[in-house]
């Protein structure tokens, strides 16, 4: 109980600061705290749904569960529903050939490919995706910190590659949109359509595997007065951790949000652009990207000069968010790995995750969880490398006990 | 016979499930339990369920602040049958 009430407190003051971070921000720029608050929630229920897009991935064939997946599933149905009533605001003639400003229709390639390849590959073999890397730091994982910096490393030397990139594949390469050939109802229909079909898929995954144990339910007591039930209420949602379901609404719900407020989730070109600022300080910096100003969503972003930045107030409130949220629930701890080879596993799997990020435009968030519901191709092609780097990479975290 | 413990305090996801199932599968014929130590709680959603693909129950108790230990028993053959 005592512990129950230190963490109580610790909650209260977390969450107090974070609304003196709100004010501050607000002074600063209006748009700066409204990516704060984004920020804040994004981390609290990735954390309280322990929300890890990796093991999403990863447990399809490590385990033959797909526990995880059914939650990112939904909050794609709803993120596409979503998106899709956003985007035909936006765009009311589809047969115009025009795309919807900030939505995460990309030029798809090799690099797509490739870049949810390696992905794929880095998040397994780090134990986190990038999204999972930023609430797992919240939660006071070290080797997460880790991964997050080989992030950084693998976006700057993605940065230093770009220009061939684009020279040879992403400048010429066709940005596919399912509204020009469907319309916006014909395509969101086909999306709700596929993401069942792959429903189908994992849940015939689990059945092959075997017998699947449902997590042990305690029928809850009785509430006795409305005190009891509120107080089991926020035991619920503050202490308890989330079913995968809701939290997965939740996350495609607060995307949709988010791309009505300006555009849709997504942060490593913002977490690009501190590994590039980095870099200048060091006087390293890769010079001038070709075409990224011209394109959406989670393209590298050159850096600027400047400190603040909308995005920045996201990355930071997902962190902040989840760390709350997990001190709230008693589930915060230092945790730092005893085998030396887990740090090497987190800073070469956020390696090669950064490199995969970048010139895939994106990572399980911008490329995928946001690209999907924008009814655009790219989505599907990174999410389906996605899946075979994270089978690779379930082979390779197999052969390092 | 004390219970075999395994601590994966500290470990990465998704090891300390992996090397739960290892040291299960490792466990002699006449050994009946198993003591895992854990603070990563993912596992506790994952642990129960591959301890029980290969015939073992589990018992999980919170033994501090994020931290649990998981008391996984071979299911006797005369249950099962």
């Amino acid at each position: 109980m005592t512990a129950t009430a230190s963490n109580t407190t610790l909650a209260v003051t977390a969450w107090a600061t974070a609304a003196v971070i709100y004010v501050a921000a607000r002074a600063l720029d209006i748009e700066f705290s409204m990516f704060w608050l984004f920020g804040l929630a994004f981390g609290f229920v990735l954390q309280r749904g322990r929300f890890c897009f990796a093991s999403a991935f990863r447990d399809i064939f490590l385990l033959g569960h797909a526990r995880i997946m059914k939650g990112v599933l939904f909050g794609l149905a709803v993120g596409s529903v979503g998106f899709g009533l956003i985007m035909s605001r936006q765009i009311p003639m589809t047969s115009l050939g025009v795309y919807p400003p900030s939505a995460n229709v990309l030029p798809l390639g090799i690099h797509t490919g490739l870049g949810g390849l390696l992905f794929g590959i880095g998040m397994v073999v780090a134990g986190g995706c990038v999204s999972g890397s930023i609430y797992r730091m919240g939660e006071g994982y070290v080797a997460s910190w880790v991964a997050f910096a080989g992030v950084m490393g693998g976006l700057l030397m993605s940065a230093y590659t770009w220009n061939w990139w684009w020279d040879a594949h992403i400048a010429t390469a066709p940005r596919l949109w399912l509204p020009h050939w469907l319309g916006h109802p014909g395509a969101v229909v086909v999306t709700l359509l596929a993401l069942a079909a792959v429903y189908v898929w994992v849940v015939s995954v689990e059945h092959r595997a075997g017998m699947v144990v449902p997590p042990a339910s305690g029928a809850r007591p009785q509430a006795e007065s409305v005190a009891d039930d509120l107080r089991s209420a926020a035991h619920r949602v503050f202490v308890q951790g989330w079913p995968v379901l809701p939290a997965g609404a939740v996350l495609g719900g607060l995307n949709v949000l988010l791309f009505t407020a300006r555009e849709p989730w997504g942060f490593t070109g913002e977490v690009s652009r501190w590994a590039i600022a980095t870099a200048s300080l060091a006087n390293v910096a890769p010079g001038p990207l070709a075409g990224v100003e011209t394109l959406p969503g989670c393209v590298l972003v050159p850096s600027d000069g400047l400190f603040f930045n909308h995005m920045l107030f996201l990355v930071l409130g997902m962190f902040f968010g989840s760390f709350a949220a997990a001190v709230g629930a008693g589930e915060f701890k230092i945790r730092a790995p005893k085998r030396p080879v887990r740090y090497a596993q987190s800073l070469g799997g956020g390696v090669i995750m950064g490199y995969g990020s970048g010139i895939g435009m994106g990572c399980t968030i911008g490329a995928f969880f946001s690209a999907i519901p924008s009814l655009a191709v790219n989505g599907w092609v990174f999410g389906g490398f996605l899946a075979i780097g994270a089978w690779i990479g379930t082979h390779i975290i197999q052969r390092i006990e | 016979m004390a219970p075999t413990k395994l601590d994966v305090r500290g470990e990465i996801c998704p090891y300390p499930m992996m090397r739960t199932v290892s040291a299960l599968k490792k466990l002699s014929s006449d050994e009946r339990v198993l003591e895992v130590v854990t603070d990563h709680a993912p596992a506790l959603e994952t642990i129960p369920t591959q301890a029980a693909r290969l015939g073992f129950r589990t018992d999980i108790q919170e033994t501090g602040a994020s931290e649990w230990r998981i008391l996984i028993t071979r299911n006797e053959a005369e249950e099962e049958a």
